[in-house]
């Protein structure tokens, strides 16, 4: 039930802002907000993190008997992580829309508040039905946040946003329903149906080879439309551009992490073994996503739409780490899937808080800012290094760590240690090479951004006069040229934690250890059975391996004799 | 960790223990964080005094009287007293732990462990002392030299100061190669800072961005370089990598090529941040920035950060085969090119900038010659010297309205209020010439040339002996130029080195004194106490350091820090497998005082005769009559041999249409086929509409060619199931 109440909360508030006259609706969307982090304060003193990766605070009923449907909710260290990433995002977003939206708030708030519901269902559902549920929930009040709310182009962009990921997701229920199947037909003793996690996941690892491809491709067609994986991505800075301020901080901060955190729990949980086979495919995708999605950056002259943009090349270093397959890459990719949402969430908070000044978002216009709001700018300069990855700032680690993750990949399963790629399904260190292109890209279009937004002289009289016009013309016209304290608020918890994740990530790493470690050891068991299967892979390994040199130390074994043969807690973990 | 094998004996230093490192070491980078933070305040409260400067001073001199104390306390009572382990750890606290496997028991832990502890030996006390003395001397000056900005612009400026000085240190001291790589990472974002403070000027925005990228491309190449040592060793932290690839040290030729790699990556990184070979466009363009800045960041401090790195994993160099000849040969080269170039600009900070280019070069090429010792010494009296020139060029350009063109300057000696500028900046000239015997910039240039003849690396030595006669002519070309000759002048367009500012008092006063220029009324305001104490003091320590260079067995002071760190391993390893080079047949140990003083002096005399001897004008002098005998090269010398223009088209252009490319292709394309797929089903919907004509024997029509397909599609999949 603890758990539950973190759903129910924000789900109650969004109905009571419904049915309530309009004057409360902020209110309640702050109680409605605030108070499942009061809650989750409770949830954390009930939590150990110490466990190793078993569901707690276990909450389950039987919701539709026949075929084994519950609702059945869990939480382990990864959920409560991204469960208090968007806790945190709520009071952000409604505070951050008090001065903007000021039409329809009724609507506004209610479904804010519902989405808030939903995407913590996400994080904590334990049956793969509530979780789609859930998951595809979460786009009814995005949908209706984009079309009522959004820019110019709203109407065709909510509609893209809907259509598209409802497709993929589509294929991805296809392939749950094809495990459970497999699982009332061949695992299961008394052929029962059930969605449970731990029992699908179970039987979809014992699913043949040739069964797993086309799981695995179906689980990922749905979570890489989400992510955005490279060439599904266009959905993306169509939706994030037209989006209201908060939409597009949830859309990125949130929504995005739905798609990752989908593949780490399906893609890679459900199916190893073809995710080894196919982890260089979709490393190659990735990596044009980081390359392709900055350079695209570069060009932009819509600010939203370059952060917008970014996200696809930021995703792309994040999914990378999670198909490295070891606990570094993996521990980077889940780091990332919060930093990115502090960091992206926090840049596209101060665009909205231009936009609301100026109302352009056209970089050619607003020029020189860091002379008319020196509070603005230095927050910008701080945030767009966070998101650079500059080290001592959040970003950094979980960067780094996926890159050093897919660098050791190959090495770490097929015991070479060449730096000739990575053959036989796993990545190495060219794939981090030129991934680690991207960190120039990176700094490339947001150095970019800050020279056309920050520094150069102020935009001209004209403009200036122009603005001062909207300025008084419009009824916000309470808003200071500089931050106001609201917005300085919104935005220093935000800075806090870029800091606090970057100077002291320890407790985060620690926390992340076992989960990761498991999953390792599941990576290291899949990969023998690869071998087994394809006898010339394991050849081609054994064949390029370097001849060990005949060094006092041997340092570098460390690394590669660690594949795990027959870990006792993993098992534990999985059943 | 050690076993007692001579070559140990060398890695292991002149420090006893971490009980003689006083705790108080580990403050020494927090403090300048705590400057940064009040400056950061002063913003806040909207301070409008030079409090921030003052703060500053405070904060890192405080820290430079803590890294005396470190120095002597590690210097003092424990030479010779070789422990069994290279520096001392001072941890602050726990940054990165992540345990990445269960380490079986007896095995190394599996972790990836990178704390905020420092590593403390005689090389990090050298850059240390320099880094944080010139900070804050430089700190002071530039409480003058700012006061134009008084209000945020002073904090802003000091606060990067800090941060700065934060940084550096974190990359100077810290223990692992990560928390190198956060300091690395954070003297390029103050540099970037810094760089583009006069952030309405478009060149300084542009030359700020430029740097933080082509950084950014060496830092590629040290990241790389990060993953593979963890790869290979399993820890970055320098006190267990050490002894790990001491053992490669002790058996040349057994490591695997990837740790032989692992030098080459890291090289790119340095030459990243010391602007060398290719990656050296953006430190002429960063005296953008104030020159304080120019004279801390890009000639004293930052710059050397690419040697340190070289210095500190001497070892790991020393096990590559091709790693010391990269860094050898790229250190000469780009030398020589900056040379070059330096010796056909007009603009004295840019001068001076690509002879911080050069002089880098020098360093380098003396690394990787196996000569670090005499590296290291150029690194220090290069960074008093060169900042003591900087401070000097700045000081002009602070008093001429922004004047930097030696065609429009002449004859400041004789000036009233000059005097102070002109001795110092004769000493500054001096040293960076090379000047016999009396300059510390002698000794130390002396020592890489002979090293380089003396370890077979003749090449190297006749290009840098070249390079040593221009860099004395292009050195004086500006010492006689500029303070030499007739009194002559033409102020610059701006009051300062920048035209707006933010202040509207302040933009008045400009406008005003800007009608005076043309009035010719404009006098130069020569500087006052701080500038020029800070001048004097530096001019003093350049004739201070000479001593050092007699101290001690290992090539004096600086040599003997180098010896007993982790830099001097190699010394003695390559000094036991490389034969004793000549110059000419004689011992370059030996004659290579007199081969350098005549090739400085030399120089100097061709600068007199071309530059001073019979000039009346500022703007044109001897040289002139030489420049049509040389055909085009002086002018693409003076073009930069259109190097950034090259890059331009080579990289930023092409860049450039391959993004706009992908822009388009993403619109049309990728999103183009997510539309057809929209479209699709709609288009099909919209075309199958006239069946849906409402007419009963219509649908009945249909639905019997709908059974017949159906059946035939049946017929057809049966069949080649039987087929089969």
């Amino acid at each position: 039930m603890t758990l539950l109440a973190l759903i129910i909360m924000p789900l109650l508030a969004g109905l009571l802002v419904a049915f309530m006259p309009k004057q409360n609706a902020k209110v309640i969307a702050v109680i409605g907000t605030i108070l499942p982090i009061a809650w989750f304060g409770y949830v954390l003193s009930l939590y150990q993190w110490n466990m190793r990766a078993v569901d707690q605070l276990d909450f389950s009923v039987e919701w539709f008997p026949a075929l084994g449907l519950k609702l059945e909710l869990g939480a382990d260290n990864i959920s409560m992580l991204l469960v208090a990433l968007t806790l945190l995002l709520g009071p952000i977003c409604v505070f951050a829309s008090f001065t903007a939206i000021t039409e329809r708030v009724k609507t506004y708030y209610a479904w804010l508040l519902i989405l808030q519901a939903a995407m913590t269902g996400v994080f904590l559902a334990r049956d793969v039905i509530l979780f789609y549920t859930f998951f595809e929930f979460t786009l009814v009040p995005m949908y209706v946040l984009i079309n009522l709310f959004g820019s110019t182009n709203r109407k065709a962009a909510a509609t893209k946003f809907f259509l598209y990921t409802f497709t993929g997701s589509v294929l991805t229920l296809a392939g749950v329903i094809y495990v459970a199947w497999y699982n009332a037909q061949h695992i299961s003793a008394d052929h029962a149906w059930t969605f449970s996690f731990a029992e699908l996941r179970y039987a979809a690892q014992q699913m043949p080879f040739s069964h797993q491809v086309w799981v695995f491709w179906a689980l990922m067609a749905g979570f890489a439309v989400k992510v955005p994986l490279f060439p599904l991505h266009t959905w993306l800075p169509l939706a994030h551009t037209e989006a209201p301020t908060a939409g597009s901080v949830i859309l990125a901060g949130v929504l995005l992490k739905l798609g990752t955190y989908g593949i780490y729990r399906f893609a890679l949980g459900f199916t190893p073994d073809a995710a080894i086979f196919y982890a260089p495919t979709i490393a190659v995708l990735s990596i044009i996503g980081i390359l392709y999605g900055g350079l695209i950056c570069w060009v932009q002259t819509d600010v939203k739409k370059l952060v917008a943009y970014s996200s696809v090349s930021h995703l792309g270093f994040c999914v990378l780490g999670l198909f490295a397959f070891n606990t570094i890459g993996l521990t980077g990719s889940i780091l990332y899937m919060i930093n990115h949402g502090l960091s992206t969430g926090a840049l596209f908070l101060m665009i909205g808080m231009v936009y609301e000044r100026y109302h352009t978002r056209d970089m050619n216009k607003l020029s020189g800012l860091a002379a008319k709001m020196p509070v603005w700018a230095t927050f910008m300069v701080f945030f767009t290094m966070a998101s650079v990855g500059l080290p001592g700032l959040n970003g950094f680690i979980s960067e780094f760590m996926c890159l050093m993750g897919t660098f050791q990949a190959g090495d770490e399963w097929v015991g070479r240690s060449t730096v000739g790629g990575a053959a036989g399904g796993n990545l190495g260190p060219w794939y981090a090479f030129f991934a680690g292109i991207g960190m120039i890209i990176t700094a490339i279009y947001l150095l970019f951004m800050l020279g056309k937004v920050v520094w150069g002289k102020p935009a001209g009289e004209s403009h200036d006069s122009h603005g001062h016009e909207a300025h008084s013309n419009d009824h916000h016209g309470s808003l200071p040229a500089d931050l106001s304290v609201r917005e300085i608020g919104i935005l220093l918890p935000l800075a806090a934690l870029c800091l606090l994740l970057g100077l002291y990530p320890k407790p985060l790493l620690r926390v992340l250890e076992a989960p990761t470690q498991e999953m390792r050891a599941v990576y290291g068991r899949a990969n023998d059975r690869l071998n087994e299967l394809f006898p010339a892979r394991s050849a081609a390994a054994q064949e390029s391996e370097v001849p060990s040199s005949s060094t006092p130390v041997a340092p570098a074994q460390d690394l590669t004799a660690n594949i795990p043969t027959t870990d006792d807690h993993a098992t534990e973990g999985l059943k | 960790m050690f076993t007692t094998n001579p070559l140990n004996a060398l890695l292991a230093l002149t420090l006893a223990d971490a009980g003689t490192v006083p705790a108080s070491a580990a403050l020494i980078p927090f403090l300048p964080l705590l400057g940064c933070i009040l400056c950061g305040l002063c913003a806040i409260f909207k301070v409008k005094s030079k409090l921030p400067a003052y703060l500053s001073v405070a904060c890192v001199g405080v820290a430079f009287l803590l890294t005396v104390q470190m120095f002597l306390a590690t210097s003092g009572g424990s030479a010779g007293d070789h422990a069994a382990h290279g520096g001392a750890v001072v941890k602050a606290f726990d940054w990165i732990q992540f345990n990445w496997g269960i380490a079986k028991a007896g095995e190394p832990a599996k972790a990836l462990i990178a704390n905020f502890s420092f590593y403390i030996d005689p090389l990090t006390c050298l850059w240390m002392l320099f880094v944080s003395g010139l900070a804050t001397l430089i700190a002071l000056y530039a409480s003058e030299y700012m006061s134009h900005d008084v209000g945020p612009g002073y904090c802003r400026f000091f606060a990067a100061f800090c941060l700065f000085v934060f940084s550096m240190a974190c990359l100077v001291m810290g223990d692992n190669l990560l928390l190198l790589y956060l300091g690395w990472e954070g003297v390029g974002l103050c540099s970037y800072l810094l760089i583009g403070y006069f952030y309405k000027k478009p060149s300084a925005v542009a030359a700020a961005k430029k740097a933080f990228v082509m950084n950014r491309i060496g830092d590629l190449g040290l990241a790389l370089g990060l993953m593979l040592t963890f790869v290979q060793f399993g820890t970055v932290e320098y006190a267990k990598l050490f002894p790990m690839v001491q053992t490669y040290l002790d058996h040349p030729g057994d490591a695997p090529y990837l740790v032989q790699l692992i030098p080459v990556l890291l090289t790119i990184g340095a030459f990243g941040k010391s602007a060398q070979l290719f990656l050296y466009v953006w430190l002429p363009d960063a005296m953008e920035g104030p020159t304080p800045v120019s004279a801390l960041i890009h000639a004293a401090t930052m710059v050397t950060a690419g040697v340190y790195l070289v210095a500190r994993f001497m070892p790991i160099y020393a096990v590559s085969e091709w790693a010391l000849p990269i860094v050898a040969w790229g250190g000469a080269i780009t030398a020589f090119w900056a040379a070059t170039i330096g010796m056909a600009q007009f603009d004295i900070k840019r001068i001076m900038a690509y002879s911080t280019v050069s002089q880098l070069g020098y360093m380098f090429a003396g690394l990787g010659v196996l000569g670090a010792a005499g590296a290291a010494s150029h690194v220090f009296t290069h960074a008093f010297f060169k900042a003591l020139l900087f401070l000097a060029c700045g000081a002009v350009m602070h008093g001429f309205a922004g004047q930097l063109d030696l065609r429009k300057l002449s004859g400041l000696r004789r000036m009233q209020g000059w005097k102070v500028v002109s001795y110092t900046m004769l000493v500054g000239c001096l040293n960076l010439a090379g000047f016999p015997l009396i300059t510390a910039g002698f000794w130390s240039k002396d020592m890489i040339l002979a090293d380089a003849f003396a370890n077979q690396y003749a090449p190297i030595g006749w290009l840098l002996l070249l390079t040593a006669g221009m860099t004395a002519y292009y050195t004086f070309r500006v010492f006689f130029r500029v303070f030499c000759g007739p009194m002559l002048f033409e102020p610059g367009d701006e009051l300062h080195s920048h035209d707006d500012h933010s202040h509207k008092e302040d933009h008045a006063h400009h406008s005003e004194r800007g009608a005076t220029h043309a009035a010719t009324q404009f006098h130069p305001h020569p500087p006052g106490l701080a500038i020029n104490a800070v001048l004097a003091i530096l001019a003093v320590a350049t004739f201070a350091a000479i001593p050092l260079f007699f101290i001690g067995e290992h090539h004096g002071w600086v040599g003997g820090m180098v010896h007993g760190s982790t830099a001097g391993a190699t010394l003695h390893h390559a000094g036991d497998t490389h034969a004793h080079g000549t110059f000419l047949g004689q011992d370059p140990h030996k004659v290579m005082y007199y081969v350098s003083a005549v090739v400085g002096v030399i120089g100097i005399f061709i600068a007199w005769r071309l530059h001073l001897v019979g000039r009346t004008s500022a703007a044109t002098a001897g040289a002139d009559r030489l420049v049509p005998a040389l055909g085009p090269i002086p002018k693409w010398a003076q073009g930069k041999w259109y190097v950034d223009e090259l890059y331009h088209w080579l990289f930023y252009t092409p860049l450039r249409v391959l993004s706009h490319i992908f822009f388009t292709l993403d619109k049309f394309l990728v999103d183009g086929l997510v539309n057809l797929f929209g479209w699709l089903p709609r288009a099909l919907g919209t075309s199958a509409q006239p069946m849906q004509d409402g007419e009963l024997h219509g649908y009945a029509s249909r639905m019997v060619q709908g059974v017949v397909l159906v059946l035939l599609i049946a017929l057809v999949l049966v069949g080649i199931g039987g087929a089969r």
